[in-house]
């Protein structure tokens, strides 16, 4: 299909120098992207930060105000009717009416991209059964679940099997399962060729699905690359560090207690031990900024961001091994890993990627 | 174009057959958008429930408050009656229009919208099957208001044929109102407020008109409002064929109101439903 062209690698979407303001409120600044055929393309960034903006401008919806764009060979701006008969759009809200069956709504959708009747019919029931809908879609789309409303959805932009399929933060607010269901889809819909350009917020989708990411942050692109990449760019390593639980006995036993205590964390016969304050006392010991060394969640995880250090290189995790072993810090688990993209954005944009 | 050969490459295997350019495309698209709203009335019947009570309701309270009033000057009794259902039909219409455009505003909203707005489909058929499902809706209303005004002693000296007119004029007039009533609400975009700023004109609108009052009677400011007002027009000629006068200088008064109507806000709705943030 696309992909294998003698032209070297065709590209899907092909923009430069897009810019959209809204009223005062800049969009888009500027944005230069390439989705190369039968990839899949990850716009990745917090609320506002101009992904739905492009995606839309992609689909033909929303004008530029500055740049070119061009989809499978052909410009928005100039031939949109053109663009529209090759592409499939899944937006943020459900492009479907509640008050007919998801078949109904398969065969309108079908027909007005120009299918004629009998074959609408036949793709609807194929798509249907491609999304594990076909024994709900005779039923109201008003009875279905979000995660139903979001699989029928995308079965529609698949009526006419566009070879570019655009989906805005298709998996937003969906749970574990429907979002398993969803991507089953559309990594099928990859191993056949459809190309796609898609916007999450949720950085392990992109990690695990996306060819290439680009991540937006205030209406510009402030990274590109594939997920390994962008990783990459972090350039330290991460130590991940568990602790162990004092109070279980032994592998507390050979650490001096009173270490522990000038340290500022409870004593080792306490049953909980204050993760944020091994934290603190870690970056300080090992000279990192506070931002490097973070508790997660569960309390008993560390990971350390380190700055220097390359590839494979396992000097970290020993002076990791011996700042801890100085505080008297039990430790049930020390390892040795590539940064996460969240932790890339975080790296890149200078702050968690929740915050809008 | 250097990357067109790609294209219809990557739209050809697996690719569903798409039918080519279409000419007709215009009228199959708005046939499939009318075919969309009056599935889901049949599908949802309660939704034809005040569509029908409100013009019964309107007849009723109309007739029993104003119908035994003389239309002064030695009128015959039950003339008033006559003058008066011609303008109910109308006042009916024009109540019935807003809906079409908080329709157009409801969906215009949804995802249902970008989802039509990224398809190869014919931009105006939106708007357009939209009225095609409501001109159903507008036939029945005026079908049934004509049926039981009949029984009530209204009477069409035309005949089926009259009959079928003034349910014609009914449609066209409505239609041409919905028109109006999409490019206001698509333009005012927020349902709240379109709501009462679509209704309240549709109102007095009837009242400044000879839909209850022959135009000599109303008060004077009134009168060239009245003269100048598609509702008046459109009373005037379901009352000229209902007693069987010349008909054309009405009909052709209302066939420019309702040309003016459709295409200078319908090029606006359309153009409006289309342009998105």
């Amino acid at each position: 299909m696309l992909n294998s062209s003698a032209a070297g690698s065709p590209l899907a979407v092909d923009a430069s120098g897009v810019a959209k303001s809204f009223g005062s409120v800049t969009a888009l600044s500027g944005i230069d992207l390439a989705v190369p055929a039968g990839t899949l393309a990850a716009l990745l960034g917090p609320n506002g930060a101009g992904k739905t903006t492009l995606v839309r401008i992609v689909a033909t919806l929303t004008r530029p105000d500055r740049g070119r764009v061009r989809v499978l060979g052909f410009d928005v701006a100039a031939q949109p009717g053109e663009v529209r008969r090759r592409i499939g759009l899944t937006g943020q809200f459900a492009g479907l009416d509640d008050a007919l069956s998801g078949t109904e709504n398969l065969v309108l959708i079908g027909r007005l991209a120009g299918l004629r009747r009998r074959e609408a019919r036949a793709r609807a029931s194929q798509v249907a059964e491609l999304v594990a809908m076909a024994s709900a879609a005779g039923r109201s789309v008003r009875t279905y679940s979000g995660g139903m409303r979001r699989r029928l959805d995308l079965a529609a932009s698949l009526m006419t099997s566009p070879p570019l399929l655009v989906l805005d933060e298709p998996t937003t607010g969906l749970d574990p399962a429907s979002r398993q269901q969803l991507w089953q889809a559309l990594a099928g819909l990859r191993a056949a060729g459809t190309t796609m350009l898609l916007t999450t917020q949720y950085l392990e989708e992109a990690d695990r699905f996306a060819d290439q990411v680009h991540v937006l942050d205030r209406g510009a692109i402030i990274a590109s690359g594939t997920p390994a990449q962008l990783k990459s760019l972090v350039g330290g390593q991460v130590v991940e560090i568990a602790l162990a639980d004092p109070g279980a006995g032994q592998s507390a036993a050979g650490y001096p207690a009173a270490n522990c205590l000038a340290a500022g964390y409870p004593a080792p016969d306490g049953l909980a031990l204050d993760a944020e304050a091994v934290a603190r006392a870690l970056a300080g010991r090992l000279d990192l900024p506070p931002g490097s060394v973070r508790a997660e969640s569960s309390a008993r995880r560390l990971t350390v961001l380190t700055r220097t250090g390359t590839d494979g290189d396992a000097g970290v995790l020993l002076d990791v091994a011996a700042a801890l072993r100085a505080d008297g810090v039990p430790v049930a688990d020390l390892a040795l890993r590539q940064p996460s993209l969240d932790e890339a954005f975080l790296a890149l944009t200078g702050r968690p990627e929740v915050a809008a | 174009m250097t990357a067109a050969g790609t294209a219809p490459a990557g739209a050809g295997a697996g690719h569903a057959a798409v039918l080519p350019h279409l000419r007709y495309r215009l009228v199959r698209d708005t046939g499939l958008i009318a075919g969309r709203y009056l599935r889901v009335l049949r599908r949802n019947p309660g939704r034809l429930i005040y569509p029908l009570l409100q013009p019964l309701v309107l007849l009723t309270l109309f007739l029993s408050v104003f119908g035994n009033l003389a239309a002064g000057r030695n009128a015959a009794p039950g003339a008033y009656r006559e003058f008066l259902v011609p303008g109910i039909i109308i006042q009916n219409a024009a109540l019935t229009a807003p809906t079409t455009g908080l329709a157009m505003l409801r969906d215009a909203g949804s995802g249902l919208a970008d989802r039509f707005r990224s398809l190869p489909m014919s931009r105006p058929a939106v708007l357009l099957g939209r009225l095609g499902g409501d001109a159903v809706i507008y036939a029945v209303q005026a079908a049934l208001l004509l049926g039981v005004a009949t029984v009530l002693g209204f009477t069409v000296r035309t005949g089926l044929a009259g009959a079928a007119g003034i349910v014609n004029i009914a449609v066209a007039f409505g239609l041409a109102i919905s028109v109006l009533s999409a490019w206001l609400a698509l333009l005012i975009n927020d349902a709240e407020t379109a709501e009462r700023v679509l209704f309240f004109p549709a109102i007095a609108i009837a009242f400044v008109s000879s839909a209850f009052a022959p135009v000599a009677d109303l008060a004077g400011w009134m009168r060239p409002v009245a003269r100048f007002n598609p509702v008046s027009a459109a009373a005037d000629l379901i009352r000229t064929l209902a007693a069987g006068g010349p008909a054309a200088r009405p009909f052709w008064l209302l066939a420019c109101w309702i040309a003016v109507l459709v295409a200078v806000p319908g090029v606006l709705a359309v153009r409006r439903w289309q342009a998105s943030p």
